[in-house]
């Protein structure tokens, strides 16, 4: 008998098993959510699939009675431009600051050790604050998402930069590179990748201090539908908005990983992401 | 080809002595290897010549110039890893010092001059034995090219000296005897002064026309002293343990050989009259004209 | 072919599919149609329903559940929300919502609910405050923040009605009542509806005027003590113990003793405040010590055409089902057993029965 730790599923057994948890899933849901609803028809914590695909047809392919607006889309609009927007700062943040600190022994004095305690504050108990220096409009919310994930991604680049073998640096100073040539030819060339790492390691909570602030104050987006609709418990319009963002953050996850291989190929040969 | 002078270096850590009085004249094309045991600053030398780092006391000069206080062009560079940088092609990784170079600002050639820094390294390629491997990243070679590639690449800048952080010591003997053969010729015909910090006795005798060893003088206190030349002693290519070395170096090594040099260092040893005083006993123009 | 492996499997999947179907299956809802002796009531901070906590806590809620031989545990709640949606999916037997709550969610969501016990009406405690404006018409074309579908949300429209206006003409901003003291401090926020103690605490700040409250509609807002009407007809004990419990708390509360001080100012410190904030949050707040009081509210006219103008506001903003033809889609039963909207899906129940016998002295 072949140890356990030696088994392999063969392709087809392995689309098996992947698929397996996600089937369990939706089994369990359909047999919670008939026994729910043969206890109360109208029940709102497990509705049918039917109900799901009610919903999902009202929100997405049905303008709103008051307004005209397909919800689902104006509110996807609304929360991928302020997540796009909040990611897009704290990333040229992050690759700017984190090169510094982990390049230039000046900058890592200065602002090293402010780097790691500012990573450290959680930015949702400072809420107020934010509003009163942001204000409540679109600014805050791309503030949050900024303050949410910027500092860990220049932390997380500054010791990417810090790993490159002191070697590297030696060697292109050897063959003449200034600072500035160093910065651009030696280390954002290797920084791209481990930047888009980083950046996909911060989606989740990105996507958390979105809907944290949209849920504080606005008008729309993923994150005030689902607070709006969990007031009335409409868990019916909940469950396919969740499905919705875990779509599209998965869909990100995979985006940026099909660009870091096809752009920096020899990343994987080095050993890749993490 | 550039005469090096030493000057009474001292190099500290805190309180720890790491060398001491380290003092030596080396002549201009002159192949020192740098040997000792682990730890005894041989490494920490090399790192100085290249002013990766700055002696506590004393002073290098090349060509009685004092050296110039961080890394430069006119010293080339091959640690035993790390070399060449991942994300560019072998041919990339070669044209990178002309780019740097050239181009102050971008640090990037285009179009025309690219394409003549890419020939150019094209053929520093072909000179160390990779002209198939031009567009292939480091991870794609073997350890013995990806050290090739990192000789060329020291070489685009035609440094005057050439520091080696023991470059061979994770190949395999027969690739290391091919890229110990590449090195005497590219040693030779570029007229560099070479520096090479070695572990192997064996190694260091083949390549060098001058063997250095750094040791400790006491077992006691030992960070209190720091590591001195211990020996010194300059081989000239004709010497007959050349010979014997050359035919090792191919496929016959014994045992006794390893032995041999042991003794031969332990003698040198003995016959030093004071560390730090050494005096010259290589001239490599008197071999001019003889095969490496 | 057989494979081993595949049997394990499949039986694996089964037995995967029971486990987490039970697992799902077992908040299922907690008003199984029997008699029962243990129950729960959910309620949440708000000084209407502080007595609960106190009550609780002093051990006059036991002492009444055990004169009817049955345990209620009492569980507080952080989150309003969430205490009524706990209710609803059917963690708790019963819980502290004002009466829209009440309707727009457990009824709307087929849980039949009876409103037990009529604790007060906000009567000053929900506003709309505005900065430099000192008229409800000031409000229009700004963004008002409010917690959107709340009683501050009706409040609004309430407003505005009485100016002739309506909804569209303002912009509503959701804001949460968590950060809705830091959000009236930033320039974004000219208008802003909410309830106490926020409302007292915004109106402490430069350049604050209440321009409307909850007392120039009184009796709308409605804070109510509800439970399962399932588990109530079947334990009637359920309600005569709560029904003692709240009225003894009113009577000590509402005195002019040592013994009432004690007791509000204990409320007031589990609400954050103290003994003058916790009056003067009273102050606003039409509260119904006496159970005669409320169960003539709970009889009255009013209270009919109170809900018919919050189901028409939950029907104009699509709560009461995404289906829902008109507002009378889910039935409300009065104390005097007419029903308004459909009499064959009555899912809110007002009854004075419980504040009957308690006025009468039958607990």
């Amino acid at each position: 008998m072949t140890r356990l730790v030696n088994r392999h599923p063969d392709r087809p057994t392995r689309l098996l098993l992947a698929m397996l948890p996600f089937a369990l899933l939706i089994a369990a849901y359909a047999i919670g959510s008939d026994l729910r609803l043969a206890e109360n028809p109208n029940d709102k914590l497990l509705p049918s699939f039917r109900a799901l695909g009610d919903a999902i047809e009202r929100m997405a392919f049905t303008p709103d009675k008051r307004t005209g607006d397909y919800l689902l889309w104006v509110d996807t609009v609304a929360s991928l431009t302020r997540i796009g927007g909040g990611v897009a700062i704290a990333t040229v943040f992050g690759l700017l600051v984190g090169v510094s600190v982990g390049l230039l022994p000046y900058a890592r004095a200065t602002l090293g050790g402010f780097l790691s305690a500012v990573a450290m504050i959680p930015p949702l108990a400072i809420l107020p604050i934010l509003f009163i220096l942001f204000g409540l409009g679109e600014l805050s919310k791309f503030v949050l998402v900024f303050a949410g994930i910027g500092p860990f991604i220049a932390r997380d680049i500054a010791m990417r930069v810090a790993e490159l073998p002191t070697e590297q640096i030696i060697k292109a100073q050897t063959l003449g590179a200034s600072t500035w040539q160093i910065c651009t030819r030696v280390v954002l060339p290797q920084v791209w990748p481990r930047l888009m790492d980083s950046v996909r390691l911060s989606l989740g909570a990105a996507w958390l201090f979105l809907i944290a602030a949209e849920a504080v104050a606005s008008q729309d987006g993923l994150g005030y539908r689902i607070f709006l609709m969990r007031r009335y418990l409409a868990m019916d319009v909940i469950l396919p908005y969740v499905a919705w963002i875990t779509v599209l953050a998965f869909s990100f996850d995979w985006l940026l990983r099909a660009l870091q291989t096809r752009l920096f190929p020899w990343f994987a040969l080095e050993g890749g992401s993490r | 080809m550039s005469r090096v002078e030493v000057r009474n270096l001292w190099k500290e850590y805190g309180d720890q002595v790491v060398l001491e009085r380290i003092t030596m004249d080396v002549a201009p094309h002159s192949f020192v290897s740098l040997v000792g045991p682990s730890g005894c600053g041989k490494s920490t030398f090399l790192r100085m010549l290249l002013s990766q780092e700055k002696p506590t006391r004393g002073s290098i000069l090349v060509d009685g110039q004092p050296l110039a206080d961080e890394p430069q062009p006119d010293r080339g560079v091959v640690f035993q890893k790390y070399s060449v940088f991942p994300h560019l092609t072998a041919v990339e990784n070669v044209a990178l010092g002309q780019e740097f170079a050239r181009a102050p600002f971008t640090g990037r050639l285009f179009g025309r001059a690219r394409r003549a820094a890419l020939h150019e390294a094209g053929a520093l390629l072909e000179g160390v034995g990779l002209g198939d491997a031009r567009g292939k990243y480091p991870a794609q070679l073997s350890g013995g090219m990806q050290q090739r590639l990192a000789i060329a690449q020291a070489l685009a800048r035609k440094p005057r000296i050439l520091l080696l952080d023991e470059p061979f010591g994770a190949l395999d003997p027969g690739i290391r005897a091919d890229i110990h053969d590449l090195m005497l010729s590219v040693w030779w015909d570029t007229r560099m002064t070479v520096f090479m910090v070695s572990h192997d006795l064996r190694e260091a005798f083949y390549l060098g026309t001058r063997v250095v060893a750094f040791d400790r003088p006491t077992e006691k206190d030992a960070s209190r002293f720091g590591a001195r030349i211990t020996f010194d002693i300059a081989l000239d290519p004709a010497a007959p343990i050349k010979e014997r070395l050359r035919e090792a170096e191919h496929g016959s090594a014994t045992d006794e050989l390893g032995e041999e040099l042991a003794a031969m260092a332990a003698q040198a040893d003995r016959d030093d009259p004071a560390p730090g005083s050494t005096t010259r006993r290589d001239d490599p123009a008197s071999r001019d004209g003889e095969t490496a | 072919m057989t494979n081993p492996f595949k049997t394990v499997f499949r039986n694996t999947v089964i037995a995967a599919v029971a486990i987490v179907a039970i697992g799902l299956t077992a908040a299922a809802p907690a008003a199984q149609a029997a008699e029962r002796t243990s129950f729960k009531l959910a309620w949440s901070i708000y000084v209407g329903w502080m007595p609960w906590g106190w009550a609780a806590d002093t051990g006059i809620v036991d002492k009444w559940a055990d004169r009817y031989g049955i345990d209620i545990e009492v569980v507080q709640f952080n989150d309003y929300i969430e205490s009524i949606n706990q209710y609803t999916a059917g963690a708790f037997d019963g819980v502290t919502a004002t009466q829209m709550d009440a309707l727009g969610i457990p009824s709307v969501g087929g849980v039949d609910t009876t409103a037990l016990l009529i604790g007060d009406f906000s009567n000053g405690n929900d506003a709309l405050i505005l900065k430099d404006g000192d008229a409800v018409e000031d409000v229009i074309g700004r963004n008002v923040n409010l917690v959107e579908l709340s009683v501050s949300h009706y409040l609004l429209a309430r407003a505005l009605e009485t100016i002739g206006k309506a909804e569209r003409d303002v912009t509503v901003v959701n804001t949460s009542d968590a950060d809705m003291i830091a959000a009236y401090q930033t320039d974004d926020v000219t208008a802003v509806v909410t309830w106490n103690p926020l409302v007292a605490e915004i109106l402490s700040m430069p350049n604050a005027t209440k321009v409307f409250d909850s007392s120039d509609i009184p009796g709308e807002i409605i804070d109510l003590t509800v439970v399962n009407s399932e588990t109530l007809a079947d334990n009637p004990a359920l309600g005569k113990a709560l029904a003692g419990a709240w009225y003894e708390t009113m009577s000590i509360m509402m005195s002019d003793t040592e013994e009432g001080r004690a007791a509000r100012a204990a409320m007031g410190k589990a609400s954050g405040t103290d003994l003058a904030g916790y009056d003067m949050q009273l102050a606003s707040t039409k509260m119904f010590f006496d159970p005669a009081e409320a169960a003539a509210f709970g009889a009255s006219a009013d209270l009919k055409t109170t809900m018919d103008s919050v189901r028409t506001f939950l029907f104009d903003h699509g709560l009461l089902g995404d289906g829902a033809p008109s507002a009378d889609v889910v039935g409300i039963e009065f104390a005097d057993g007419t029903v308004m909207g459909d009499a064959a899906n009555v899912k809110l129940r007002f009854t004075t029965r419980y504040m009957d016998m308690a006025a009468d002295g039958d607990l």
